[in-house]
């Protein structure tokens, strides 16, 4: 009777262990939360702006906002503005293409740099009439992938990018450097600029 | 005696149940205070349940416009609440100038916002439940109202 007893307690307790081992299984394989932060800092008068956006509240917010050209996380984009370039292909090749500088722009006004490595599009470009501002932007891939999605050539899927931009590691994607300001715009998994 | 004893204990009974249904959606905490010397100071703490309940008893007609605002934008303010709601705390926005700074914030449900400039610092905190049960009770008066108005040429 007793030796029936401890079988039973045993059992219990080896399905509580198992139990809590695939509850903390489960927990440990959630993806962490992905933050967009915009910082903008402009030490001429100590000022700065700092933006901290959870990705998967954009990912919400998005499709929810029908305005304009923007709709169900879609965003169009008029052909003229395209000015007939066929940015699938265009994109198609880039993907296929070995790690390259693929443009260098260089005149007495600006320095224009674009360039694929690893696995991301990086432009660079040097304002120099601006006082030699300096904006870099970089992009993953991916990213331009999801947002080349949609079936529609005159379409952006924005919703598609974040989701990718969420699935992708931590980035930096815009850093603008000019006399008087200062702008980032990164994700990471910190819900903090610290 | 004991019959009164009964009606006391069944009256704070009830009492204790409102006020935990009246919390139940948490606080709404509001703090002004002025810099300057003898400004003032306004501090009210209010159960977040009482702002729908307020919005479904105002008269429609005083709702109607801001109903008729916020109802084209009803589906962004739904999935912002509950993206909200779902997301851990994080500071949303912070502007620091000199002399000032603001900052809004979720923290623990509920949305926070803290202003500190030259003449005043302001703190607003608002839980995000009952900030959406509002933005729903008045979008509802908000179709209320708009029904009224496109129902009565046809009663004139």
């Amino acid at each position: 009777m007793r030796e029936t007893m401890r079988r039973r307690i045993a059992t219990m307790l080896c399905m509580l262990a198992v139990g809590i081992m695939a509850l903390a299984g489960s927990a440990m394989a959630l993806p962490a939360e992905k933050y967009l932060h915009v910082n903008v800092e402009d030490p001429t008068n100590g000022g700065s702006v700092n933006v901290n956006v959870p990705l998967s509240m954009a990912e919400k917010i998005l499709p929810a906002i029908n305005n304009h050209d923007l709709h169900e996380g879609k965003v169009s984009i008029h052909n003229a503005e395209m000015n007939g370039v066929d940015v699938r292909a265009l994109l198609d090749a880039v993907r296929t293409a070995p790690d390259n500088e693929f443009v260098t722009v260089k005149d007495k006004d600006s320095d224009v740099r674009v360039a694929k490595a690893n696995g991301n599009i990086i432009v660079h470009v040097i304002d120099k009439k601006n006082k030699e501002q300096t904006v870099d932007v970089t992009v993953p891939l991916k990213v331009v992938d999801a947002l080349f999605s949609t079936t529609k050539n005159d379409e952006l899927d924005l919703a598609a990018a974040l989701r990718a931009l969420s699935d992708a590691g931590d980035v930096l994607l815009v850093t603008v450097q000019g006399s008087s300001q200062k702008v980032r715009v990164w994700v990471d998994s910190r819900n903090t600029q610290d | 005696m004991i019959l009164l004893a009964k009606i006391a204990l069944g009256m704070a009974g009830a009492g204790l149940a409102s006020a935990g249904v009246l919390c139940s959606e948490g606080l709404v905490n509001v703090k002004v205070v002025e810099k300057k010397p003898q400004g003032v100071h306004i501090h009210v703490i209010a159960p977040a349940m009482l702002a729908p309940i307020a919005v479904h008893l105002a008269p429609g007609r005083a709702l109607a416009n801001a109903a008729r605002q916020i109802q084209p934008n009803m589906q962004a303010i739904r999935a912002a609440l509950d993206g909200l709601r779902d997301s851990d705390d994080v500071v949303l926005v912070e502007v620091k100038e000199p002399g000032e700074h603001v900052e809004v914030a979720k923290s623990g449900g509920s949305i926070v916002v803290d202003v500190d400039d030259a003449d005043e610092t302001v703190h607003v905190s608002a839980p995000i439940r009952a900030i959406s049960s509002t933005v729903d009770q008045l979008a509802d008066a908000g179709s209320n109202s708009l029904s009224q108005e496109s129902t009565a040429p046809d009663q004139r």
